[in-house]
């Protein structure tokens, strides 16, 4: 938030920042920590490290957990996108209640939730895995971009879309060159939190996971018995620092073509 | 704009037709449905080595959730289960395990028999043990004035807010009632209404109560005197040697984690061999140290750490599964109990 | 972005009493519902039924019909529970509003550059799991911790602050965990308000707060509304905060129902405290639309 000008709004977000990323430096500086236990630092070791690169499960945890927060991502982002819009045009009396509905899930808490939904597959003769996962996850995935959408949906002005239709585009047609566009700030918004849920998942998930389908919060939540290890540190730490890598260098591709087509501002 | 969202539909169209896990059920691979960090990484390569089966390693979170799966499942899917004494004693009762195969099993004797013939499984038939714990209190001598021997010094006046429990009501329950000279396992309501009562009397002095890392609060210094189960007491004395450890006079609790192959295995040919191949002393010594629970195989005594073999003669009351009735009335007096300690 | 700015220019043409394409809606609509039926209505039919079910104390469902479960939330210890659950939801709520507001507010002010990166740090730390997020709080909390150093070092206080295992501990974990869902909630419906007509409030007089209140709260209120529901209800089950940072002294729903589908093997019990506890956010959430008269803002029928 570098400013030459002083401004409240930057000095804001700049305290909040940074007190919501003091408990993410403290996970990065003990991934280096000697000392199995996250109490105090008792010397620099990069142990965790070799010992993360050295567990395949984890690894492959990570992959199932990113594969499985994007698909779900995705299709809820679809399904709650489409209700939202779906929604808002129509005026059908089971509306509200379906709306409600579609929502419950942010409020049967996630035990009872897993639990269920364990019982239903197994009704269903699903075979248990990445499938029933992604089913799961998106069943709570679907709200926050459901409820996101609508937000951004209220109060906005129907007649951009009458007037498209008016000009003979269909239904799907202002759908998709009118509203969606208009809408796409919060479907990412909400798909950013999806994402965020299911990749922190473990109470829903180690209900619905099959046998050989492990997700990364299970990984660390099942360590109950013996101990939360440092190796997950090192694995965050990695994570951030890639994001942070892949971040910078999509600032700095964006600088250099903007320095080359000499425009500004537009992204 | 728009391509972002062509490639996100496109994208998840394709996710419609997300592929299944695979589920080839292959003979040279043995699914292991256990906690997280239950085995060292060579064991389980030692074995994958020596008798070409691939390991499979699941997790759950508690005893509960594996139950649930396991009778979901009808006794299928998973070859080797590792859980806790008192869940293994439902599924042997429901018949979610099967007989143990004593032509593989060749190193059944290793096993210190004082861990066997236990409630669960009298006729060692089903379950082979693979740790044991005995939750013990531990403080820190320099900021306690008063010698702890047992149970009743926790309710000190001199402790106020000083105390990190662990989180099992029926555990906690259960000390309460073995420091007023019961068992840990009373049914009669009256009883464990008075347990409650005793209970809320120590509400004043816990700091906090947590299943997970509770040995942390007594290194950190947020907590003085820390009652905790047998892996966190090894991690706390690791860490810092002048604790105290303290086997409680009025008697210990006790529990066991066993292994047990579920009846409708898809290769329990290859958990057997597994269990055997646990069973060897080096690879035994190797799996206690790792863990940090008391050896249960005799053969290894003499190649774990001092600290894990549990004193001569050492053994204490197992929680066991009471009524509907009692477990209602111990969980309510544990919710008095928490809301009183705020 | 170059479409929003044309919205306030294109006049309105047409009435809005008919709405567009209503086929296609119905299509659009198929997927939520056919879903939602599925894999919402019928899992919960099923807990509701499990509510009405008797415990066995085994590990196996006595299907008979008891009203026992719902009697014995009426126990004052339960009750207090409940009582204590909403009250933190509250606090930690406000709280979440009072910080998150102003934050998703200056978020959506920024310049579209910054904006998108302030919307991906917000998300970043998403990325390290939650329970080690939490050990590092208390790494930061705890009496030998980072915070109390820093406080007596500055001379502000004498002796350690005991902050961790007390409720301020699990408001502020709370309030840590949420905050992104008001931010962002906030964030994406202030960023398609049309500023123009804080000018043309300013213009005709307006003062600043004037401005902000008439014109710039009232068209951001369903973001903050579906912030709110984004953090309360989850607040009601986050239990893993007041039992990582709050010693588990304080009973939440949440943690008692873990505990009875756990430890006390009490599906019943468990699944009616999930029923109440779900009537109760519903009917808090209808009683707090009424009061903002929200449901006019949202009107988009």
């Amino acid at each position: 938030m570098k400013k030459k000008k002083f401004s409240f709004s930057g000095l804001y977000l700049g305290i909040v920042f940074a007190v919501m990323y003091l408990p993410v430096v403290v996970v990065v500086v003990f991934s280096f920590n000697e000392s199995r236990l996250p109490v105090s630092f008792t010397g620099f070791s990069l142990k965790w490290y070799q010992a993360l690169f050295a567990d395949d499960d984890m690894l492959e945890a990570l992959k199932n957990s990113l594969l499985l927060g994007v698909g779900s991502c995705a299709l809820s982002a679809v399904i709650g996108t489409l209700g939202a819009v779906g929604l808002s045009r129509l005026n059908w009396k089971s509306k509200g209640i379906m709306e409600y509905i579609s929502i419950l899930p942010l409020m049967i808490p996630e035990i009872i939730l897993g639990m269920v939904l364990m019982a239903f597959f197994y009704m269903l003769n699903l075979p248990f895995g990445m499938l029933t996962l992604l089913i799961g996850h998106t069943v709570f995935c679907v709200p926050y971009i459901l409820m996101e959408v609508k937000a951004r949906l209220a109060g906005m002005d129907p007649a951009l879309e009458e007037a498209a239709r008016d000009l003979g585009a269909s239904g799907f047609r202002a759908f998709w060159d009118i509203t969606l566009p208009l809408i796409l700030p919060a479907v990412f918004s909400g798909s950013l939190l999806a994402f965020a849920m299911s990749l922190d998942d473990v109470v829903i998930s180690i209900f619905i996971n099959g046998p050989r389908v492990s997700t990364l919060p299970i990984k660390v939540y099942t360590q109950i018995k013996t101990g939360v290890t440092p190796e997950i540190n090192a694995l965050c730490t990695l994570m951030l620092g890639v994001i942070l890598l892949a971040l910078l260098f999509y600032a700095l591709v964006k600088r250099l073509q903007r320095r080359r087509t000499g425009k500004h501002g537009r992204e | 704009m728009k391509r972002i969202a062509a490639v996100t539909l496109g994208a998840a169209l394709c996710l419609g037709a997300f592929p299944a896990s695979v589920s080839a059920d292959s003979a040279d691979e043995m699914i292991l449905f256990t906690w997280e960090g239950m085995f060292p990484q060579e064991v389980l390569d030692g074995f994958e080595e020596e008798y070409g089966i691939e390991i499979i390693y699941s997790n759950f979170d508690s005893d509960e959730t594996m139950l649930e799966k396991l009778s979901m499942a009808q006794g299928g899917d998973y070859d080797l289960i590792i859980a806790d004494d008192y869940i293994l004693e439902e599924v042997v009762a429901q018949g979610l395990a099967q007989e143990l195969d004593m032509d593989i099993i060749t190193n059944f004797d290793n096993i210190n028999p004082s861990y066997q013939g236990q409630v669960y499984d009298p006729e060692d038939a089903y379950t082979v043990p693979y740790g044991a714990g005995i939750p013990l209190i531990v403080y820190d001598p320099e900021q306690v004035d008063i010698e702890i021997t047992g149970y009743s010094d926790l309710w000190d006046e001199s402790l106020e807010d000083c105390i990190a429990i662990t989180a099992n009501y029926r555990v906690i329950c259960g000390i309460t009632q073995l420091s007023m000279g019961r068992s840990m396992n009373e049914e009669d309501p009256e009883v464990i209404a008075e347990t409650g009562e005793r209970l809320l009397e120590l509400a004043p002095n816990i700091r906090l109560i947590q299943d997970d890392n509770t040995q942390d609060a007594l290194l950190n210094g947020e907590a003085s005197v820390a009652f905790l189960y047998t892996s966190q007491v090894t991690q706390v004395l690791a860490e810092n040697p002048d604790l105290q450890v303290v086997y409680p006079e009025e008697g210990l609790g006790f529990g066991i984690m066993a292994g047990f192959v579920p009846s409708q295995a898809p290769n329990g040919e290859a958990a057997m061999k597994f269990i055997n191949y646990i069973l060897e002393p080096e690879v035994s010594a190797q799996c206690t140290n790792y863990i940090g629970y008391y050896c249960t195989n005799q053969a290894a005594n003499d190649l774990v750490d001092e600290n894990l073999v549990a004193p001569e003669g050492v053994t204490g009351e197992f929680v066991r599964t009471v009524s509907a009735e009692a477990e209602a009335a111990y969980s309510e007096a544990w919710t008095a109990f928490k809301a009183a300690c705020d | 972005m170059e479409k929003d700015k044309k919205v306030p220019y294109i006049k309105r043409t047409s009435s809005r009493r008919k709405k567009p394409g209503s086929r296609s809606a119905v299509w659009m609509i198929l997927p939520l519902y056919a879903f939602t039926l599925i894999f919402v209505a019928g899992p919960l039919l099923y807990v509701i039924a499990l509510s009405f079910t008797k415990a066995d104390g085994g590990y196996t469902i006595n299907w008979s019909f008891t009203l026992e479960n719902y009697t014995r939330i009426l126990e004052p210890v339960y009750l207090q529970t409940f009582a204590q659950s909403f009250q933190l939801a509250f606090t930690s709520t406000l709280i979440i509003c009072l910080v998150g507001y102003p934050f998703g507010y200056f978020m959506a002010k920024l310049p579209p550059g910054k904006k998108r990166a302030a919307m991906l740090f917000l998300m970043l730390p998403f990325w390290v799991n939650s329970l080690i997020r939490m050990y590092g709080w208390i790494i930061l909390l705890q009496k030998k911790g980072v915070l109390n150093f820093i406080l007596q070092k500055l001379g502000i206080i004498e002796k350690p602050l005991s902050i961790l295992y007390s409720y301020p501990a699990i408001v502020v974990g709370m309030v840590y965990v949420l905050l992104p869902f008001m931010a962002l909630s906030v964030y994406s419906s202030a960023e398609k308000m049309d500023w123009s007509l804080v000018e043309a409030a300013r213009d005709l007089g307006a003062s600043g707060f004037q401005a902000f209140w008439t014109v710039t709260f009232r068209l951001t209120m369903p973001g903050l509304l579906s912030g709110i529901i984004l953090t309360f209800v989850p607040s009601m089950g986050l239990f893993f905060i007041a039992d990582i940072l709050g010693g588990n002294k304080i009973v939440l729903v949440g943690s008692l129902i873990q505990e009875q589908m756990t430890k006390g093997n009490n599906w019943p019990f468990a699944a009616a405290l999930a029923v109440v506890l779900m009537a109760l956010t519903t009917l808090l959430i209808v009683l707090y639309r009424r009061i903002t008269h929200a449901r006019e803002l949202e009107g988009i029928g």
